[in-house]
């Protein structure tokens, strides 16, 4: 085989880990070994986090809802609220339900109401 | 749960009649807009009038043929609209007051009149092609709500196609350690942004307000 220096490849493959691992701290962003293997747990942690995301946001979203649920009156709560959307059929989510608690609470208001006040009446079991 | 079931199912047969058009975004589960889940649309706030300068009429719309029934409700909605465009712009932005919950691509989004959202790639709708969804599950004002048990019957949510793009990458690193396995995939999800250009056909929803 001919002669080959290894010349910049190793040089190039690691400035590109670097502008990943640029916003590390310490030794984290400035050894290559080191680099190479933050590197590594951080996309590990990106991708088993991108899984997390939705049942942290849905862990978020239902604490919401409950918060503002609860003040509605004694003994009713975020269990009611969803075991009564069933029965009414409404389709929506909770990520939309949080969304309307937090920025007008009166709409959720007005979806409890209208999910209680149906209950009352006498063909509903 | 056997009620979360019959919703289930109820989703279901709904899938067929809710070809929304050819509905994102944000908010989603199917993550790909991951920021987005708190502000399901952008705060943009496309000024009237270039809504209106498009031909209203001369280019046949090329909506999926599963639409073709609801176009005559597009049209209806044009007529009177550019000779409101004469009137102050004030008008039109006390006109969006008004918000609709709509199911596009299975996820649900806010919707906003003059807004943008981002939902999953749909299939055959071209740059500038009126979209029609279908499964609008709630109508809102300040003061009312028009909540749809499932959805809000003859609700229509008008919305252009903006932009068929794909979402920021995402590296997909799958790695075990000590045992020698890595592998690197990047993966672009193709989506496709909408402007919401208006909410119609809710009037005739019973009505929710606070004091009910």
């Amino acid at each position: 085989m001919t002669r080959i220096k290894r010349g910049y490849i190793a040089r190039r493959r690691r400035t590109k880990m670097r502008l990943f691992a640029s916003s590390f701290r310490g030794a984290h962003s400035r050894l290559t070994k080191t680099i190479n293997q933050q590197r590594i747990r951080a996309l590990v942690s990106s991708n088993r986090d991108r899984k997390r995301k939705k049942r942290d946001f849905r862990r978020l979203w239902i604490t919401r809802v409950n918060a503002v649920i609860r003040d509605m009156g004694v003994s009713y709560s975020y269990n009611n609220l969803i075991h009564n959307l069933y029965k009414k059929k409404l389709l929506l989510n909770r990520k939309i339900l949080a969304q309307i608690a937090i920025s007008n609470k009166n709409g959720l208001y007005m979806i409890c109401n209208n999910i209680l006040s149906q209950q009352e009446s006498p063909g509903m079991l | 749960m056997a009620s979360s079931s019959s919703t289930l199912a109820l989703c279901s047969s709904f899938s067929a009649q809710c070809k929304v058009s050819h509905h994102q975004n944000p908010l989603t589960f199917p993550s790909k807009s991951s920021i987005s889940l708190f502000k399901p649309n952008s705060l943009k706030l496309a000024s009237p009038p270039i809504l209106f300068t498009k031909p209203a009429f001369s280019p046949v719309p090329k909506v999926s043929e599963s639409e073709s029934a609801l176009i005559e409700a597009e049209f209806d909605e044009r007529a009177p609209e550019p000779a409101q465009v004469v009137t102050a712009t004030k008008e039109d932005l006390k006109r969006e007051d008004i918000y609709a919950v709509v199911m596009v691509g299975s996820r649900q989004y806010i919707v906003f009149p003059g807004r943008y959202i981002y939902t999953q790639r749909l299939k055959g709708a071209n740059v500038d092609d009126k979209i029609v969804l279908n499964k609008v599950l709630l109508v809102g004002t300040k003061t009312t709500t028009y909540i749809g048990k499932p959805i809000v019957t003859n609700a229509v949510v008008h919305a252009v196609v903006e932009e068929q793009g794909l979402d920021p990458k995402v590296v997909v690193f799958k790695y075990k350690k000590k045992k020698n396995y890595r592998r690197n995939i990047g993966h672009r999800q193709p989506n496709t942004r909408i402007r919401i250009i208006g909410i119609t056909g809710y009037q005739d929803y019973p009505v929710t307000t606070l004091d009910s």
